[in-house]
């Protein structure tokens, strides 16, 4: 097993008025070579602040509190500002959602992608250039004439190939997919999806894949990791966390999907709601929810339990199996 | 049959003009629509974002103006003006994709929703009006009831203002109750609560639902009959676990193969590549041919008209025969 | 109403809210504390015709004897009044009309755009001068003047609000309730649209001032109240060698105007954060 990233103990805090917000707090998480590893999440689970962290990406009042981060090698948390803007597109990118505010309005796409070119690559000449761009449009399926276009000519799911685009333009090892297809239309999505695919076998990625929607992480992803309110509830193989869940949040998650339900009137949510980040309880995050909670898992975190690449965080799981 | 039916639309249209340079052009959302929902009946309307789904409801709802064609509200012609008699325009609600965007910000939640009882004469004075109220929030699970009236639409989770939308709507018992993809915009976990409060409410007033969604799964689950559309005009229609699970018309079929689900990957029905999603101003043929992997010559050329291929199972395909 | 205390204590975090409340208070209480504060009356004649300022005079006399600092005094009654009266018409007009136009559109709403455009077009304050030099200087009049020809810039912001207002879900499920065109307009429309009428208001307050004085300087403001604009008007003749005569009043002139547009940037910051360059939360 072969990491191509590994995080390690990573917390992650906003600052708002005069709130700390735990956003992230303690994961670690591994993801080996040639591996996707969705991570999925609801709103205020932490999972878009953690990819944000790892690329070093953070808005100007989040600060990472603790942890490591190593991917490729590199010493992300550690490394300066200047150390980081080196590497990051090189060898490792992220495509985001907002593709539309991600995206100059006023240049040409492939003034754009040059430029993300250009800057890693110096030397690079313009034929060089120019056959790399031929090469990354066919990759993501889009026609010549994108390069000549602006932001605004583009489609929705082309606007997306764009981004994805730029995201490989220097070929990079690793990518972060975050919410990357959520805007789009159901085929749309799916169409990148396979295309992603298709890319990843290509050019031997290693990926991370932040999204809410389960259904795409099936499509996409070897392995889930389950986050809520900031904290890694559950991981494991695909097929595993979802047919065979442990943690109760998993399992609640899991059969809200209406894929599951046979008939009308077992459609479950989970009562109640987040907990205030910015007062973390004493026990496990997720007791004030939980069905199954008693008084420990109001005193007491609960710790991972691992067995091989197994992990659930919860005192009511008695054991692993792989 | 008349006394079941509720709701009959005939050819309904709804254009939009675009002027652009001087150049008129129309935006084709609701393009000749014609079904019929009866009383206590769920209507699914299936579709991508910008095949007019939305705007159908708008015109039903009776806050836009329709173009052109009939809608018979209770054996009575409501087209052709958007006044209403006051006991219509009670009969008749919609609730709103962003809940956010569905309340007023100066308002608390009590001043909010005492509008509509003080409107229909619903309670002697306002003392009884906030009993209704409170009665109607311990329904939808807020406890204690009466801490939520003095809070403000943006103090609330977006699933505990989705479900002060449907007490909203509800309170006023009508008939017709249009949901706009009212869940769309919230958390997996927080769905069921919404989704279930609205069941309970319309099967206890035997109130018809017209339920717009893309989400596929969801529209199955909920649905008694479901309608796909596609570019303005209904492709297919038919009850709808018969319609998810044999469906006939091309996109369904495409629509279905890619939407993501957690169980095993289905074999993908591939549409056929255009480049520009915009509304094309098809003239003639069928508006999917496009893009329709089985499209003939007589595709391009004759519009199909939406007829019964199978027993309530109506689909608007030149590959059928009637 | 919880949301007001969030407002003031915002509005109090921007330095030129802070200024420019600061020095309104002050003319504030100068205008309605006039009669006591002022040692003397302000028409009262003196024998002391153009003395320089002193101990007995702060402000120093006119070339009637009259002490400065209470006709000053009393001159920001005027200024004061003209400001809120005129700007509160305008603001009031502006609001409706704005609004109302917005809501229904239409053939209404086209007339009522080409006003609006035609106004922002003609320099007012000529035709300010041009109506009230035919018709007449009363004091009540020229703010009435005023009100009504400034009105376009409110209208305008307030059309702008309410079309896009318009276009929200409350505004939709409002009508999908029930609620009339009128209540929507008065409950929703105008409640929430018009802060940025508020803030502009603030301005036109400042330009309402200017105008009155620069009325009264031209001679064409109300003979019967002393204002700023009148006093510098009649100081024209002295102030090469009576220079407090035309400087007090000027400056009073210029601190109420710059009083209001900094209450202007004050609530601007309050009611856009992000426009004035302010980190989101």
């Amino acid at each position: 097993m072969n990491p191509i990233l590994e995080i390690m103990n990573l917390t992650v805090r906003y600052k708002i008025k005069n709130k700390e917000i735990h956003a992230v707090e303690d994961i670690s998480l591994l993801v080996n070579k040639e591996e996707f590893v969705g991570i999925v999440g609801e709103s205020g689970s932490g999972k878009s602040t953690m990819a944000h962290a790892i690329v070093r990406l953070l808005p100007p009042n989040a600060y990472i509190k603790n942890g490591r981060v190593n991917l490729l090698g590199y010493d992300l948390i550690n490394m300066s500002d200047e150390e980081v803007m080196k590497v990051r597109w090189k060898d490792f990118s992220i495509v985001f959602q907002k593709s539309m505010s991600a995206l100059s309005p006023v240049h040409r796409i492939d003034d754009q992608m040059m430029e993300a070119i250009k800057l890693h690559n110096p030397q690079i000449s313009q034929q060089e250039i120019e056959s790399r761009l031929d090469k990354l449009l066919q990759m993501v399926n889009l026609p010549k004439r994108v390069l000549k276009s602006y932001p605004h000519e583009l489609s929705g799911g082309m606007m997306q190939r764009v981004m994805i685009a730029l995201a490989l333009v220097n070929f990079p090892k690793f990518v972060i997919f975050d919410e990357a297809t959520t805007a789009l239309d159901v085929v749309t999505q799916g169409q990148i999806i396979e295309e992603v695919r298709q890319l990843v076998k290509e050019l031997s990625l290693t990926g991370m894949v932040i999204t809410h929607d389960i259904g795409v992480v099936n499509e996409l992803c070897d392995k889930i990791a389950v986050m809520y309110a900031g904290k890694l509830v559950e991981y494991g193989p695909k097929s595993d966390i979802i047919h065979n869940p442990y943690h109760p949040y998993t399992k609640a998650l899991i059969s809200s999907l209406p894929d599951f339900i046979k008939e009308r009137g077992e459609f479950a949510g989970i009562p109640g709601n987040l907990p205030d980040l910015s007062q973390l309880p004493k026990g496990c995050i997720f007791a004030p929810r939980c069905p199954l909670a008693d008084e420990k898992c109001f005193e007491q975190v609960p710790s991972l339990l691992r067995n091989d690449d197994r992990q659930v965080a919860c005192f009511k799981v008695k054991e692993v199996k792989t | 049959m008349n006394d079941t039916k509720l709701l009959e639309v005939r050819n309904l249209k709804k254009y939009f003009t675009l002027r652009k340079f001087g150049r008129k052009s129309f935006v084709r959302a609701v393009d000749g629509v014609s079904f019929h929902i009866d009383r206590g009946e769920i209507l699914g309307i299936l579709g991508e974002s910008g095949c007019g789904k939305s705007t159908l409801g708008l015109v039903l709802s009776r806050i836009e103006k329709e173009t052109e064609g009939d809608i018979i509200f209770k054996n009575k012609k409501i087209s052709g003006s958007l006044k209403l008699d006051k006991q219509t325009r009670r009969d008749i609600q919609i609730i709103l994709q962003n809940p956010y965007d569905s309340f007023d910000p100066r308002l608390t939640i009590q001043d909010s929703l005492i509008v509509p009882l003080k409107i229909h004469g619903i309670g002697e004075n306002t003392s009884d009006r906030r009993e209704i109220i409170l009665d109607y929030l311990h329904k939808a699970g807020f406890e204690p009831p009466s801490a939520f009236l003095k809070r403000y639409p943006h103090e609330l989770s977006g699933g505990q203002l989705q479900r002060i939308s449907v007490l909203r709507a509800m309170m006023l018992k009508p008939s017709f109750l249009i949901a706009d993809e009212c869940v769309s915009m919230l958390d997996l976990s927080v769905r069921a609560s919404v989704i279930n409060l609205l069941l309970d409410l319309t099967s206890m007033e035997n109130t018809s639902m017209m339920f717009i969604t893309h989400d596929i799964s969801l529209g199955k689950f909920l649905s008694d009959r479901l309608a796909v559309i596609y570019l303005g005009k209904i492709v297919e229609l038919g009850n709808a676990k018969e319609v998810s699970e044999n469906p006939l018309h091309p996109y369904t079929k495409i629509l279905i193969s890619y939407s993501p689900s957690v169980f095993e990957k289905k074999e993908k029905i591939k549409p056929k590549e255009i480049l520009s999603t915009t509304h094309q101003n098809i003239q003639r043929g069928c508006s999917f041919a496009p893009r329709c992997p089985f499209a003939k010559k007589e595709c391009f050329e004759r519009e199909p008209e939406l007829f019964e291929v199978e027993k309530r199972h109506w689909v608007a395909c030149l590959n059928y025969k009637k | 109403m919880r949301k007001f205390g969030d407002f003031v204590r915002r509005y109090f975090t921007n330095p030129y809210g802070v200024v420019g409340f600061a020095i309104f208070v002050t003319l504030l209480c100068f205008a309605i504390f006039a009669f006591y504060i002022s040692p003397y009356k302000p028409n009262a004649l003196s024998e002391d015709v153009l003395s320089p300022p002193s101990y007995k005079h702060p402000f120093g006399t006119d070339h009637l004897g009259r002490d400065i600092f209470s006709r000053v005094v009393y001159g920001t009654r005027v200024s004061l009044s003209v400001g809120f009266v005129a700007a509160g018409i305008s603001a009031l007009l502006g609001i409706f009309i704005g609004a109302f136009s917005g809501y229904y559109g239409g053939i209404v709403d086209e007339i009522v755009s080409k006003i609006i455009d035609s106004f922002l077009m003609i320099p007012i304050f000529f035709l300010i001068l041009i109506i009230v030099a035919i018709f007449g200087s009363n004091l009540f009049y020229i703010m009435l003047v005023i009100g009504l020809t400034t009105w376009p810039s409110n209208a305008r912001i307030m059309r702008a609000q309410t079309l896009s207002l318009k276009e929200r879900g409350l505004v939709k499920i409002a009508k999908s309730i029930g609620e009339s065109n009128i209540r929507i307009l008065f409950s929703h429309i105008i409640p929430n649209g018009m802060y940025p009428v508020v803030a502009n208001s603030a301005l036109q307050m400042g330009g309402a001032i200017l105008t009155e004085a620069a009325l009264s300087f031209l001679g064409l403001g109300d003979p019967n109240v002393t204002s700023w604009g009148k006093m510098i008007n009649e100081a024209r003749t002295y102030m090469s060698f009576a220079w407090w005569t035309i400087v007090f009043p000027g400056i009073f002139t210029i601190l109420a105007v710059v009083a209001f547009s900094f209450i202007g940037d004050g609530l601007q910051h309050t009611l856009y954060p992000k426009l004035s360059g302010v980190e989101s939360e």
